[in-house]
């Protein structure tokens, strides 16, 4: 498959990067913590002792209590520090894939352009998939094997990590094709991140507002951007086991990547290069 | 069939405010190689783009092999070395061609028979395996070329091809694209280098503001009609008296003669009439302006007009 070998080719260029270095790196340290510093005990589902860098916890804690705050905060970190990292680490893939002569070059191959660019994307969310899956699948086996609680939600929580990045990353790639800035579509997608609790909260600011337009405009925001703050609720449910009260969030999210995605490969199909 | 076949080619840009290229009409036969001559912003690079699909017309159609440009597929019998070509810097030689052969759609085993050749043929098969950001330019282009030629097309649009290379480099250069014609494929090639595109060219064409000013054999437009060099071992003193009285004109250049006849007879009585007086011919050559003489001489032409 042509494709394939763009996929590669930007799997290949992330990971020459260094933040995917560092990342992989971070990653590999808290399963080796996993594996050694951690020391666990258990005797009918209650711990009989905790030991960390071969020092014990004094208090009992119930064990699947202790696991499942274990995999919150490897799903927390990913779902705040991953995301941050892998969409510093991406942000320049699509302005640099557009440069005159990477970008003339690879258009010459018999390749259509709505290949070419889900090749990049792909990609990108391929070589962050290959981060998130590689701590959560051995963290959640290390985990697993020492204490014999195989909880499937901390395998879900990779998913959805995935897919809000993809969903973000759909996002960057729209902006990283009509403006030709990696630090600009970082911004723009740095600051739905992390404006989207604000949104969630709309309800509060409204008051602030002198019109009303303000408020429909906010209203429109919440509807039509991703909402990273639900989908990190929904992330943090599945890991604890939690029923999911809605998943319209997803929906809407999913949507919304779904619109930037056909938006950029419009855009890209038409440009001049 | 033509190699390539552009009707009305058109682009404009900044809302036509930038005419790049205006209603150009060209055919380019196959298993030849043919050059694409004119100023900076002639439209040159952007015609080759257009061909590729790297931008879009304006207006007018194009076809390369017989396949309309706005069919990808196309591609797949295309070789393009773009003009400041930039590879990934984080791959070695082997790599670069091993990705860029995949996305023409060769298989594996393929590639790995033909990478090492063509390492061999640009001579960078001792750097196959060092990372390209250790190369220099010249090493640069001339993996641009192998990449070009990863996929053994049929055509073959060379940007530049020997910017960055050295005198040596250039020869080994011409002689590969020799090579590929006299093996039936066709050669676009743009070139700034007219010395170069005057030894290795079929047929030129000139473009100027994004229009096409002329198109024909390379060596028809560089030969003078009944213009010849006769080099002669002796006879100095006498040549322009005899020239004088069968009404040639005749000028010295260098070691040689420049005689303008009216026709072959008229030649042939000049010959005779040498011989007659015992001057020893060396040779007589049809006589040729350089292509960059012919090149200056159009665009002056056209400004004039």
């Amino acid at each position: 498959m042509k494709i394939l070998a763009i996929v590669q080719l930007t799997f290949r260029e992330s990971f020459a990067k260094k933040t995917f270095i560092a990342f992989f790196g971070i990653s590999t340290l808290v399963c080796l913590l996993f594996i050694f510093a951690l020391n666990l005990d258990i005797v009918d589902g209650l711990k009989s002792s905790v030991s960390i860098f071969g020092k014990e916890t004094p208090e009992l804690v119930n064990i699947n209590k202790l696991i499942i705050g274990i995999e919150s905060a490897v799903a927390v970190f990913l779902f705040t520090g991953g995301l941050f990292m892998s969409l510093f680490a991406t942000s320049g893939l699509i302005p640099s894939f557009l440069q005159p002569g990477t970008i003339d070059l690879i258009l010459s191959k018999p390749l259509n352009r709505i290949q070419i660019l889900s090749g990049r994307f792909l990609g990108a969310v391929s070589i962050v998939s290959f981060n998130v899956i590689y701590l959560i699948i051995f963290s959640w086996l290390i985990l697993s094997f020492k204490t014999g609680i195989w909880s499937g939600g901390f395998l879900l929580a990779g998913i959805m990590i995935i897919i809000t990045f993809a969903i973000l990353y759909s996002l960057m790639t729209f902006l990283g094709i009509v403006t030709g800035s990696g630090a600009f579509s970082l911004m723009i997608t740095y600051l739905i991140l992390f404006f989207s609790p604000l949104l969630l909260e709309r309800d509060k600011i409204y008051a602030l507002l002198s019109g009303k337009f303000y408020g429909y405009l906010l209203d429109a925001l919440y509807h039509f951007s991703p909402k990273t703050s639900e989908l990190g609720n929904i992330t943090r449910l599945l890991v604890q086991g939690s029923p999911v009260s809605s998943w319209l969030p997803l929906w809407t999210s999913l949507f919304f990547g779904v619109i930037m995605y056909i938006i950029s490969t419009f855009l890209f199909s038409r440009k001049n290069f | 069939m033509f190699a390539i076949e552009t009707s009305n080619l058109t682009k404009y840009y900044s809302n036509g405010k930038v005419k790049a290229l205006e209603d150009l009409s060209l055919q380019v036969n196959k298993g030849q190689i043919f050059s694409l001559l004119g100023p900076n912003g002639a439209g040159k690079t952007t015609l080759i783009k257009l061909l590729l699909g790297i931008c879009h017309p304006t207006r007018g159609n194009a076809t390369l092999l017989g396949t309309s440009i706005g069919n990808y597929k196309s591609h797949a019998n295309l070789g393009y070395l773009a003009e400041n070509q930039r590879f990934p810097d984080f791959l070695n030689a082997h790599q670069v061609l091993y990705y860029f052969g995949k996305m023409n759609g060769l298989k594996k085993t393929l590639l790995l028979e033909r990478i090492p050749g063509l390492l061999q043929l640009v001579k960078l098969a001792d750097w196959e395996h060092v990372k390209i950001r250790k190369y220099s330019k010249g090493m640069l282009q001339r993996l641009a070329i192998a990449q070009a030629m990863i996929n053994d097309p049929e055509l073959l649009f060379l940007d530049e091809p020997t910017d960055d290379i050295d005198p040596v480099g250039r020869r080994e250069v011409r002689d590969i694209l020799i090579d590929l014609r006299n093996n039936g494929k066709t050669i676009f090639l743009n070139s700034h280098l007219l010395s170069e595109v005057e030894r290795v060219s079929d047929e030129i064409a000139i473009l100027k503001n994004g229009r096409l000013i002329r198109k024909g054999d390379v060596q028809q437009f560089i030969s003078v009609k009944d213009t010849y060099q006769l080099n002669l071992q002796n006879g100095e003193k006498l040549i322009f008296p005899i020239c004088e009285k069968l009404n040639i004109a005749v000028r010295r250049q260098q070691d040689v003669y420049v005689i303008s006849v009216n026709d072959d007879h008229h030649l042939n009585k000049l010959i005779d009439t040498l011989r007659e007086q015992r001057i020893i011919i060396r040779a007589v050559i049809p006589y040729k302006i350089s292509l960059e003489d012919f090149f200056i001489e159009i665009l002056e032409e056209e400004k004039g007009n």
